[in-house]
């Protein structure tokens, strides 16, 4: 896969729940980024540990993308998901670095035969019912899942992004998130297979 | 219109899990799963995923150190002035290129102001010496007799009344430093002032000793040694002596000595 270097400052998604405040005149202003971004910490934080599996790395993620959103706050529209926007932003700066250009070198999993079959061999739904609560085995689960189908999965399940949303921060067509979504749970479902006590 | 023969497709549980089906296709999905066992199984388990997920998502959890640091930096940031809210005065292109250029010209005038006074003193004080040792190398000349030849203090002063616009004293014989003696005087000019030089013997080397006011001579020559001379110099109140001659510093500075502690 050739890896895209995506600098440019992500288009604006309308008429999300997460609105934002602005100046009167309509102009971002840096309280109102401050007022924000503060609420994402948490959430930007959070994706940048999954996205590095490093803290260093993910403070310094974190920290550029703050600054880089920060300096373009000017061309983000009034009345657009905020969050989306600061993702993408997380996600292009994250393309741009080190580990994450290492980590886009794992090949499309729209490419792989194999896993179809495995997935078909996965869990019944009974058996996954039973053993969902233990939330550490689905953590290390998501370990080993492609990061390419775990980005797409974390930012639905884990920071409730709307599909459009996530299409808009990975940069791919809609039906493409879906398509990741749902490999990546049948994946999951194959992963944690032998904790349900089914077939391998 | 989904039957109760046919099963729900896994991009539509999925869509259901996650809000993305539109109200009419949640609604076909509703009346189906009320009779359909295996896809309603299908269903529960796949939100029953999607919130163990979110779970395990989130125990990744940054820790509060990191979250304190980025909030400071995020307060921090927000709060410094952005370059394009400073003052909305907008020099000419031309002004700009200077302006560019004036920390560059800043600092070149800073070294300028501190490197050329001391730059031209340093080679003030070179051609100083070069002065005062040319005047004493002249001194040595066979041919080079001075106009007052006597070893006597009290004919030697008085020679230069009239002929300097300043006064000044001489030490007894047995005041000045061991095996020294005074050879002569002669009249010079140094800076483009009048001076005085004292010829002495010290043992077989011969040193001069320039006399001049110190109005006009407020710089002092660089103590130094050049071709083997060396070069000293003392300042009284009114008077600046400069001593040169192939001697050890420490003979001259107690010829200097001598000479200065008479003067007034």
């Amino acid at each position: 896969m050739a890896t895209q270097y995506i600098e440019e400052v992500p288009k604006p998604l309308r008429g999300t729940a997460m609105d934002s405040p602005h100046t009167t005149t309509g102009a971002p202003s840096t309280a109102s980024f401050e007022q924000l971004a503060l609420p994402l910490l948490p959430a930007l934080l959070r994706h940048a540990l999954w996205l590095t599996q490093n803290e260093a790395e993910a403070e310094d993620l974190t920290q550029e993308t703050l600054s880089k959103a920060l300096r373009a706050f000017d061309s983000f529209t009034p009345d657009t998901n905020f969050k989306a926007w600061i993702f993408r932003i997380l996600r292009n700066t994250f393309l741009t670095s080190r580990t994450g250009i290492a980590a886009m070198r794992t090949t499309f999993l729209e490419d792989h035969e194999g896993l179809e079959a495995s997935v078909a061999a996965g869990p019944t739904p009974e058996e996954t019912l039973i053993h969902l609560d233990d939330a550490a085995t689905v953590q290390q689960a998501l370990l080993q899942l492609p990061p390419i189908l775990r980005d797409c999965l974390l930012l639905c399940d884990v920071e409730d992004l709307k599909y459009r949303e996530i299409a808009s921060i990975l940069d791919v067509p809609l039906g493409t998130v879906m398509s990741r979504i749902s490999r990546a749970r049948a994946a999951l479902r194959a992963h944690l297979q032998p904790h349900f006590g089914g077939r391998p | 219109v989904i039957t109760a023969s046919d099963h729900l497709q896994p991009g539509q549980i999925d869509a259901f899990a996650d809000h993305e089906l539109p109200p009419d296709e949640v609604h076909i999905v509703e009346q189906h799963i009320a009779d359909c066992h295996p896809c309603s199984l299908q269903l529960l388990a796949a939100i029953e995923l999607k919130q163990a997920t979110a779970e395990a998502g989130r125990r990744l959890d940054p820790s509060p150190a990191m979250l304190a640091r980025l909030t400071a930096q995020l307060h921090q940031d927000t709060r410094a002035p952005k370059p394009q809210e400073q003052p909305q005065w907008k020099p000419s292109r031309g002004l700009r290129s200077l302006l560019a250029l004036w920390p560059a010209l800043a600092a070149a005038l800073l070294l300028a102001a501190v490197f050329v006074p001391v730059a031209l003193l340093r080679r003030s004080a070179a051609v100083q010496s070069a002065e005062l040792l040319d005047q004493h190398l002249a001194t040595l000349s066979s041919a080079a007799t001075p106009q007052m030849l006597s070893t006597d203090r009290h004919t030697v002063k008085p020679w230069f009344e009239g002929k300097l616009p300043f006064s000044f004293n001489l030490p007894d014989a047995s005041a000045l430093p061991p095996d020294t003696a005074l050879k002569g005087a002669d009249l010079s000019y140094l800076n483009g002032h009048p001076a005085a030089i004292l010829l002495f013997a010290m043992g077989k080397h011969q040193v001069s000793v320039f006399v001049v006011e110190r109005a006009s001579f407020m710089q002092a020559p660089v103590a130094s040694t050049r071709s083997g001379f060396t070069l000293r110099s003392v300042a009284t109140r009114d008077l600046r002596l400069i001593a040169i001659g192939d001697v050890d510093p420490p003979q001259l500075n107690r010829l200097l000595s001598s000479l200065a502690s008479v003067q007034n």
